[in-house]
C-alpha cells in the first residue's frame, strides 16, 4: 500500500535521475570528441543536442559552451542541474518513503550542482566535473538497490528508470540512424562516439570486436538481451516491475502494453532486420513508452475516484 | 582550571540594575556547577581548531539530512541549516524531576479545562475564568462543543515554553496546545551531540529520548484503539514548502506511517480515506501539522487548499480522530494563561508545581494603567500573535516605539497582556570559535492520550545575538542538544 502522490514522486525520482546521467554523457562525449577531430566533434555534438531535443544546430559549433549550458544553466528546464533539482525536489516530498542512505547520496549531488563552486569545478575540468557526477548517480542507485524494501515503491522508482532510459536510446538511436534528411551515420569516430553516449563500448567490443557497423551497433543498443542499456532489456525490466505493481492493484492495463512491447523485442527478427526496419521500430517503441506513461498515471496515481469507493 | 574552558562571564547583563541572568554552568561566585564538570575539563582539552572542526562536522550533518530552510536569492536559492551549537546544555536529575511533574500536573489541568469548557463549562459559571474571555477568544472553536474526545485527551502533543529564572526557579512562559514543533530538532541534536563528544556522553549517563516516536505513535493510537483494533495512523502536512516540512516527514518516517497532504485525503460518507495506488483506504487517526483555520475549508477557512473537505464532520461522527483536537488553542491563548493557576487549582485542588510568569491583563483596567505606566520595563506582547513576532522589549525599545505601542494597547486594550523582562538564564555556547554565555530556553514535549508521558528531553533554543532575549528561529535563534541527567547513570538507557 502506498500513496499514489508518493507513487507518482518516486515515479520521477527514476526518470530525472535517469535523465541527467544520460546527459552528462552526452556532454562528456561531446567535449572529449572536441579534442580530437574538428569535423567529426561537429558531427557528435550535432548528434548529442538533437538527442537532448535542442532544435539549435548552431550550438554545434560551440560545443564547450553548449556543454555548460546542458550541464548548469538552471533556467533551462532540461539541464542536468535542473533534472537533479528536480529529482531531489521529488525525494523531499517523500522523504518519508526513501531510506537516508538513499536521500544522502541525491542531496549531495544536488548540492554541489547548485554550491557555488560548481560554475569553477566544471571550467577547471569539465569531464572530472561530469564523471563525478556520473558516478554519485552510480552511488545513489547503489544505495537505493543496497537499503530500499524492494517492494512497491522501489519497483515505481526503477519503472520510471527503465521507462526514461527505453525512450533516452530509442530517441538517440533515432537521430542517428532514422532521419532521412541526413541518411544514417558510418563515420566511425561518430558511431564509438553514440557507443559511448550510450556507455556502451566496452560490451559492444566484447560482444563483437572491434567491427564497428550501425547495423550490429542497432542490433547490440536494440536487442541484446544482457546489457542493461538496450531497449530490450529496459522493456523487459519495465514490464517485470509493472506485472508486479499491478498485481496488487488488479489492474492489467499497463502491464498489457508493457508486456505487448518486450514481446516486440524479444521476439523481433533480428537476422533480417535493415536500418529501414529499425527506423520503425524505433518510433513504435517511442510511441508505446509514452502510451505506458499515461497508462500508469491513469492507472496509479489520476484514476477517477467514481470507480474506487466503496460501495 | 585550564586556561580554556568554558568560562562565562555572568556579569555580562544588557540591563543596568535588573537582576543578573541565572547561569546554566557557573554559580554566582564563579565555580563549575557539578553537572557542568565532566564537560567543561573535556572542552579544556580541546584546541580552537578542534571544537571549529566538531562544529563543522555537525553542520555538515544537518545538511547531509536536509535539515534546512531555502533561502531564494536572485541568482540562485542556498539552503541554510538552523543554527545549531555544539555544546550541550545540562539539566540535573532532581531539577528535571519537579519539571516533569510539574508539566503532567499542567497538561493534565488544561485537557480538563477544555473538555470543560467544550462541555458544561463549570468553570465559566463559577467565575474562575471570565466567560466572555473564552468565548471571544479567537482560537475557541463553537464547532467543537459537546464532541466526545477520546481520555478527555485534546491537547496529544504539548510543548511548553520554560525559561529559568535570576533565581533559578523554572517557570512557565508559554504553553503551546496546538500544532507545536521542533520535537525533530531534539533528536537531530541528540544524534549530532553524540557524534561530538561520545566520551563525556557515556560517561555523565544521559537519559534516552530515541523512543519519542515510538510513545507518539502509541499515544495517537490509544485514541481510536478503543473502537478500531489497529488503527491507521497518518501524518497531515500542508506540503513541502512549510517550514517544519522536514519535521513531518521525519516523524512520519520513524513512526512508519504515510505522510499525506490535503490533496491525498478523500472523505465519503463520513469516513476519511487516502488515494493509494491500489484505490481508497481508510484512515483512523490524523496527526494533523496544519492549523485549526486550514484542516476543512466546509468548516473553517473556505479557502485552505491544505485540509480535506469534510473532515471535520467525519471527525464530528466519530470516524476520525483529528490529533491535536481542533479548538485547543485556547487554553494557550495568552490571557488564559494568566489564569492557569487558578485553572490547575480549581480542577486538581493543588498548587501549580511550575509557576507562571507574572501577567498583566490589559483589559482590566488598573492593570492597564499600571502597563501604560511601566512600559519601559515590561514586555508587552499582542494576544493573538506568536513566533515573537507583535511584541514590545520595553528596555530595549525606543522612547517613539513605546509611546506608538502604547497607543495601540489604548486602542484595543483586550488584546494585549504584559509582563515583567525576565532575564532568561545564560548557557556556554561557541560563537565564532569563542564560547560565550547566551540566553536560553526550554522546550519540553508532552504527549497525551491514554496517560501523559513527558519526554526526558527537550530543544534548548538560544538566542544566538549578543543580549538578546527573543530565542524564536524566525527572529536569529538557534538550538542546542539538552542533556537530562539520569539520578543513577546506569539508569540512563531504560
Amino acid at each position: 500500500m502506498m500513496l499514489a502522490r508518493v507513487a507518482d514522486s518516486l515515479y520521477w525520482i527514476g526518470r530525472y535521475v535517469e535523465r541527467a546521467e544520460h546527459m552528462c554523457r552526452l556532454s562528456d562525449v561531446m567535449l572529449n570528441a572536441t579534442l580530437d577531430r574538428t569535423d567529426a566533434a561537429v558531427q557528435v555534438a550535432r548528434i548529442a543536442l538533437a538527442a537532448v531535443g535542442d532544435k539549435n544546430v548552431d550550438k554545434a559549433s560551440s560545443p564547450y559552451d553548449a556543454a555548460f549550458a546542458l550541464a548548469l544553466d538552471r533556467q533551462d528546464p532540461g539541464s542536468i542541474t535542473s533534472s537533479l533539482a528536480l529529482a531531489r525536489e521529488n525525494a523531499r516530498q517523500v522523504r518519508d518513503q526513501i531510506t537516508t542512505e538513499t536521500w544522502e547520496r541525491l542531496n549531495l549531488i544536488y548540492l554541489r550542482m547548485t554550491g557555488p563552486g560548481a560554475a569553477k569545478a566544471f571550467a577547471d575540468g569539465s569531464s572530472a566535473f561530469l564523471h563525478d557526477i556520473i558516478a554519485d548517480l552510480h552511488l545513489f542507485r547503489g544505495a537505493a538497490d543496497a537499503t530500499m524494501s524492494h517492494g512497491e515503491g522501489w519497483r515505481f522508482l526503477l519503472l520510471g528508470m527503465y521507462l526514461e532510459r527505453a525512450e533516452l536510446i530509442g530517441r538517440l538511436l533515432k537521430v542517428c540512424f532514422g532521419d532521412a534528411r541526413r541518411g544514417p551515420i558510418d563515420d566511425h569516430f561518430a558511431l564509438t562516439g553514440l557507443l559511448r553516449m550510450s556507455c556502451a563500448l566496452e560490451p559492444y567490443l566484447r560482444r563483437y570486436t572491434a567491427d564497428v557497423q550501425p547495423r550490429l551497433i542497432l542490433e547490440f543498443l536494440m536487442f541484446d538481451e544482457d546489457f542493461p542499456r538496450s531497449i530490450r532489456f529496459s522493456t523487459a525490466r519495465i514490464e517485470e516491475h509493472l506485472a508486479a505493481a499491478s498485481r496488487s492493484a488488479g489492474h492489467a492495463g499497463p502491464e498489457r502494453l508493457a508486456g505487448r512491447l518486450k514481446a516486440r523485442l524479444q521476439y523481433a527478427d533480428v537476422e533480417n532486420f535493415d536500418l529501414g526496419t529499425a527506423s520503425t521500430i524505433l518510433n513504435t517503441v517511442l510511441d508505446e513508452c509514452a502510451a505506458i506513461h499515461t497508462s500508469v498515471y491513469e492507472t496509479f496515481v489520476a484514476y477517477s475516484l467514481e470507480m474506487r469507493l466503496p460501495a | 582550571m585550564a586556561e580554556r574552558s568554558i568560562d562565562t562571564d555572568p556579569g555580562r547583563s544588557s540591563l543596568s540594575g535588573a537582576a543578573l541572568p541565572y547561569n546554566e554552568m557557573q554559580t554566582a561566585e564563579g565555580a563549575i556547577r557539578q553537572h557542568y564538570l565532566a564537560l567543561d575539563r573535556r572542552v579544556a582539552t580541546l584546541e580552537p581548531e578542534d571544537l571549529a572542526e566538531r562544529q563543522k562536522t555537525l553542520e555538515r550533518f544537518f545538511l547531509l539530512q536536509g535539515i534546512t530552510f531555502t533561502v531564494y536569492g536572485a541568482e540562485s536559492s542556498t539552503e541554510r541549516i538552523i543554527p545549531t551549537d555544539l555544546l550541550p546544555r545540562i539539566i540535573p536529575a532532581e531539577e528535571w524531576a519537579r519539571i516533569e511533574a510539574g508539566l503532567t500536573q499542567r497538561l493534565c489541568a488544561l485537557n480538563m479545562f477544555l473538555a470543560d469548557i467544550y462541555g458544561e463549562q463549570q468553570i465559566l459559571m463559577d467565575g474562575v475564568v471570565p466567560r466572555e474571555l473564552v468565548l471571544s477568544a479567537p482560537s475557541y472553536r463553537r464547532e467543537m462543543q459537546n464532541l466526545f474526545v477520546p481520555h478527555q485527551a485534546y491537547a496529544n502533543v504539548c510543548g511548553s515554553d520554560l525559561i529559568r529564572q535570576p533565581n533559578g526557579e523554572f517557570a512557565v512562559l508559554e504553553d503551546n496546545l496546538r500544532v507545536p514543533s521542533g520535537v525533530s530538532y531534539m533528536l537531530a541534536n541528540r544524534e549530532a551531540s553524540r557524534r561530538t563528544f561520545p566520551g563525556t556522553f557515556r560517561a555523565a549517563g544521559v537519559r534516552a529520548i530515541d523512543r519519542y516516536p515510538d510513545l507518539l505513535l502509541t499515544t495517537l493510537k490509544s485514541m481510536a484503539a478503543d473502537w478500531r483494533p489497529n488503527p491507521q495512523v497518518v501524518v497531515l502536512t500542508p506540503g513541502v514548502y512549510n517550514s517544519a516540512y522536514y519535521e513531518h516527514a521525519y516523524l512520519a518516517r520513524l513512526m512508519g506511517v504515510p505522510l499525506v497532504e490535503g490533496r491525498d485525503l478523500v472523505v465519503h460518507d463520513n469516513m476519511v480515506y487516502m488515494r493509494t495506488t491500489t484505490g481508497l483506504r481508510r484512515i483512523d487517526v490524523i496527526y494533523r501539522r496544519v492549523d485549526d483555520d486550514f484542516i476543512d475549508p466546509l468548516t473553517f477557512r473556505r479557502d485552505s487548499g491544505l485540509g480535506a473537505a469534510g473532515l471535520f464532520n467525519a471527525y464530528r461522527a466519530g470516524n476520525v480522530v483529528i490529533c491535536n483536537a481542533p479548538g485547543t488553542g485556547v487554553a494557550d491563548d495568552k490571557a488564559v494563561y494568566a489564569y492557569v493557576p487558578e485553572i490547575i487549582r480549581y480542577y486538581l485542588g493543588e498548587d501549580a508545581i511550575l509557576p507562571n510568569i507574572e501577567t498583566y491583563l490589559c483589559r482590566e483596567p488598573a492593570q492597564l494603567s499600571h502597563v501604560l505606566a511601566n512600559l519601559d520595563k515590561l514586555v508587552v506582547k499582542a494576544v493573538g500573535a506568536s513566533g515573537g513576532y507583535g511584541m514590545l522589549i520595553g528596555p530595549h525599545a525606543s522612547a517613539k516605539e513605546r509611546a506608538d505601542f502604547g497607543d495601540a494597547i489604548k486602542a484595543d486594550p483586550e488584546n494585549y497582556i504584559a509582563q515583567p523582562t525576565i532575564q532568561l538564564s545564560t548557557a556556554p555556547c561557541l560563537m565564532d570559535g569563542e564560547i560565550e554565555p547566551r540566553h536560553v530556553d526550554l522546550r519540553p514535549f508532552i504527549l497525551s492520550g491514554d496517560k501523559i508521558v513527558v519526554t526526558p528531553g527537550a530543544l534548548t533554543r538560544v538566542a544566538l545575538k549578543k543580549g538578546s532575549l527573543v530565542v524564536n528561529s524566525s527572529q536569529g535563534g538557534g538550538s542546542k542538544d539538552t542533556w537530562i541527567l539520569a539520578a543513577d547513570p546506569k539508569d540512563a538507557q531504560l
